[in-house]
């Protein structure tokens, strides 16, 4: 289309550079045009299923029924009362809030002072134990979970909140290990000598001049572990069943279930659900963006 | 003896330095992996493993022929392959597309575009699914505005077992085109400017600066989004729980979700299971393998 449009504008094709320096100018301006409307579109396409779902949350059921397209005409929130309260959302989110920060702190913590000691300590055990956890990048929930459940249950770890942090953090050491030793390796080697040669211990290099120098990765890490912990429901939905220790996720699946045509309650719930996500995502949009694309492309 | 000290002191560190990782990683990554594989070729029905009154015995590969004759199983995979499929030529050429013009097109508000597209990316894959189902259902918003322009039209979406797999489609490649859009959109970024300005000076039309310049600066990230992707599709679980359940009649059914049943619904059956699983580590496998064969063909005559 775009193309046919240019050749219109401008027969002269086989002219000479300033003729196509010109064109490059006028393609421009159709470019533009045509790109902007493909990104608008998809724009428009990308919100419009959210904006609905908010606009809904404020209609009763009957009204739902009744207006499934437009505004609401009284706005009803009580919608968010109800689900707050049946759906124990206050507890949900503490839960998801507590699974997401220690397992992020632990993943960090544990990846990091792993990396510094392959990238930075000479041993003969560094191939094997470094490999494995690069093999590990690659692994699926599913191929550990019966495993897991079995074992959590011969421990007694079923059902208590070590038995779903302690998988959130093995799960998340493969990329983490893997994306903290590239990046310690680029630390140079002269920086950690000259700290030895002054007398500094391992531990203390570790805490003064790599963990501080490794603040991207760090980051990037960070942000990659928030998201798929607090998005997690395979794992913690065969680990807990007791209604205190759920996390949102699994929260408000088991309340859409129980409440499938009571829309109103339903949609303040997805809304409650999916809130504190995208707060923190507004607030650190180009943060997750570019760890997002720098983890993937690693990983 | 100052060396003897610094070696011992040395290997003190890195051993203490190494252990938390390693000790979590092997107790909870890789020793399940090992014990699932072993399962998978066993008779283990729960319980003591052992010293159990019915010692727990090798029966080599029965499970996996139990799986092959399901037909669940070929139907999950069909679904799964139609999930790599969508991934693989729907999401990340789209992302691209979006990514390409808002770089080429130096659209005013990028930031603004940016944060939409990727915006659906961040929701929990259970809330996106329940919302799309009621979106789809009989009650929602689709039966209404299709019923205004076809009066009686009845909405089956979900309903008919040999389409309700497309719907869940379109939901994914909704949901995760924003992933490709951002790693596809950082990339562009990194190409130098004054090649594209000097192919542009030289009369590269478009489509020839995509084709010689962009694409091939861009032919390993691409190799790692199609990695990504067939690696993200044979996990898919969340979204088809919560959106269909695998219904109607297990035609939306992954492996995933037919693994996960055959463990923890109804009767458990823990061997059967994981065969399943290590059948999809294996298949994840051999796609990854092939998509790196094919790279190397392209990318050898690229050159």
């Amino acid at each position: 289309m775009n193309m046919v449009q240019q050749t219109i504008v401008d027969p002269s094709k086989k002219n000479k550079r300033r003729k196509s320096y010109l064109k490059s100018s006028e393609v421009g301006l159709f470019s533009r045009l045509f790109f902007g409307v493909v990104l608008t579109l998809f724009s428009v396409l990308s919100i419009m299923p959210l904006v609905w779902l908010a606009l809904s949350s404020f209609k009763t059921t009957q009204e739902f029924q009744m207006n499934r397209l437009g505004l609401p005409v009284n706005w009803f929130f009580k919608n968010y009362v109800f689900a707050w309260e049946i759906g124990n959302m206050g507890t949900l989110v503490l839960n998801s809030v507590f699974y997401t920060t220690i397992s992020t702190i632990a993943v960090v913590l544990f990846s990091m002072t792993a990396a510094f000691a392959f990238a930075k300590i000479k041993s003969k055990a560094t191939p094997f134990l470094y490999g494995s956890f690069v093999i590990g990048i690659l692994l699926t929930v599913q191929s550990i979970m019966v495993p897991l459940f079995l074992m959590a249950n011969l421990v007694d770890l079923l059902d208590t909140r070590l038995g779903v942090l302690i998988p959130y953090i093995g799960l998340g050491l493969p990329i983490g290990v893997y994306l903290c030793t590239e990046y310690v390796k680029s630390i140079h080697d002269s920086i950690i000598e000259s700290a030895r040669i002054d007398g500094a211990g391992y531990f203390k290099i570790f805490g003064r001049i790599v963990f501080p120098m490794a603040k991207p990765v760090i980051s990037t890490l960070s942000i990659l572990n928030v998201l798929s912990v607090w998005n997690e429901f395979m794992l913690i939905n065969i680990i807990v069943s007791r209604e205190s220790l759920k996390s949102l996720p699994v929260g408000i699946m088991k309340f859409s279930s129980a409440l499938t045509s009571d829309y109103g309650k339903q949609f303040a719930a997805l809304v409650i659900g999916l809130l504190p996500l995208l707060l923190f995502y507004l607030a650190f949009r180009n943060k997750i963006t570019e760890g997002v694309s720098a983890g993937a492309v690693k990983g | 003896m100052k060396m003897l000290r610094t070696r011992k002191e040395e290997r003190r560190a890195y051993l203490l330095l190494v252990l938390p990782a390693v000790l979590l990683y092997f107790a909870v990554v890789a020793f399940p992996m090992v014990f699932s594989i072993w399962m998978s070729v066993s008779d283990y029905s729960g319980g003591q493993i052992f010293g159990g009154s019915t010692p727990v015995k090798l029966i080599g590969f029965s499970n996996y022929s139990r799986m092959w004759n399901d037909k669940y199983f070929w139907i999950s995979l069909k679904n799964n392959v139609f999930i790599v499929l969508i991934s693989v030529f729907g999401q990340i050429p789209l992302g691209f597309v979006l990514a390409y013009a808002i770089n080429r097109g130096r659209v005013r508000a990028k930031g603004f575009y940016q944060t939409i597209i990727y915006l659906p990316c961040v929701i929990s894959s259970v809330i996106v699914g329940i919302l799309w189902q009621t979106i789809f259902s009989p009650y929602g918003p689709v039966t209404e505005l299709m019923q205004r322009s076809i009066p009686g039209w009845e909405n089956n979406l979900l309903s008919n077992p040999r389409t309700a797999i497309i719907p869940v489609l379109l939901v994914m490649l909704w949901m995760y085109t924003g992933t490709y859009f951002i790693i596809f959109l950082a990339n562009l970024q990194k190409i130098d400017q004054q090649v594209l300005e000097a192919a542009r000076i030289d009369g590269a039309t478009e489509g020839q600066t995509l084709r010689y310049v962009i694409l091939p600066a861009l032919s390993g990230v691409i190799v790692t989004s199609a990695i990504l992707a067939i690696s993200g599709s044979l996990k898919s679980f969340d979204l088809i729980y919560a959106m269909t359940g695998g219904n109607p009649a297990r035609r939306t059914s992954v492996l995933a979700l037919y693994m996960y049943d055959t463990a923890f619904r109804g009767a458990p059956n823990y061997p059967l299971a994981n065969a399943v699983s290590t059948f999809m580590m294996a298949f994840s496998f051999l796609l990854i393998i092939i998509t790196k064969l094919v790279e190397k063909r392209f990318g050898g005559r690229e050159e």
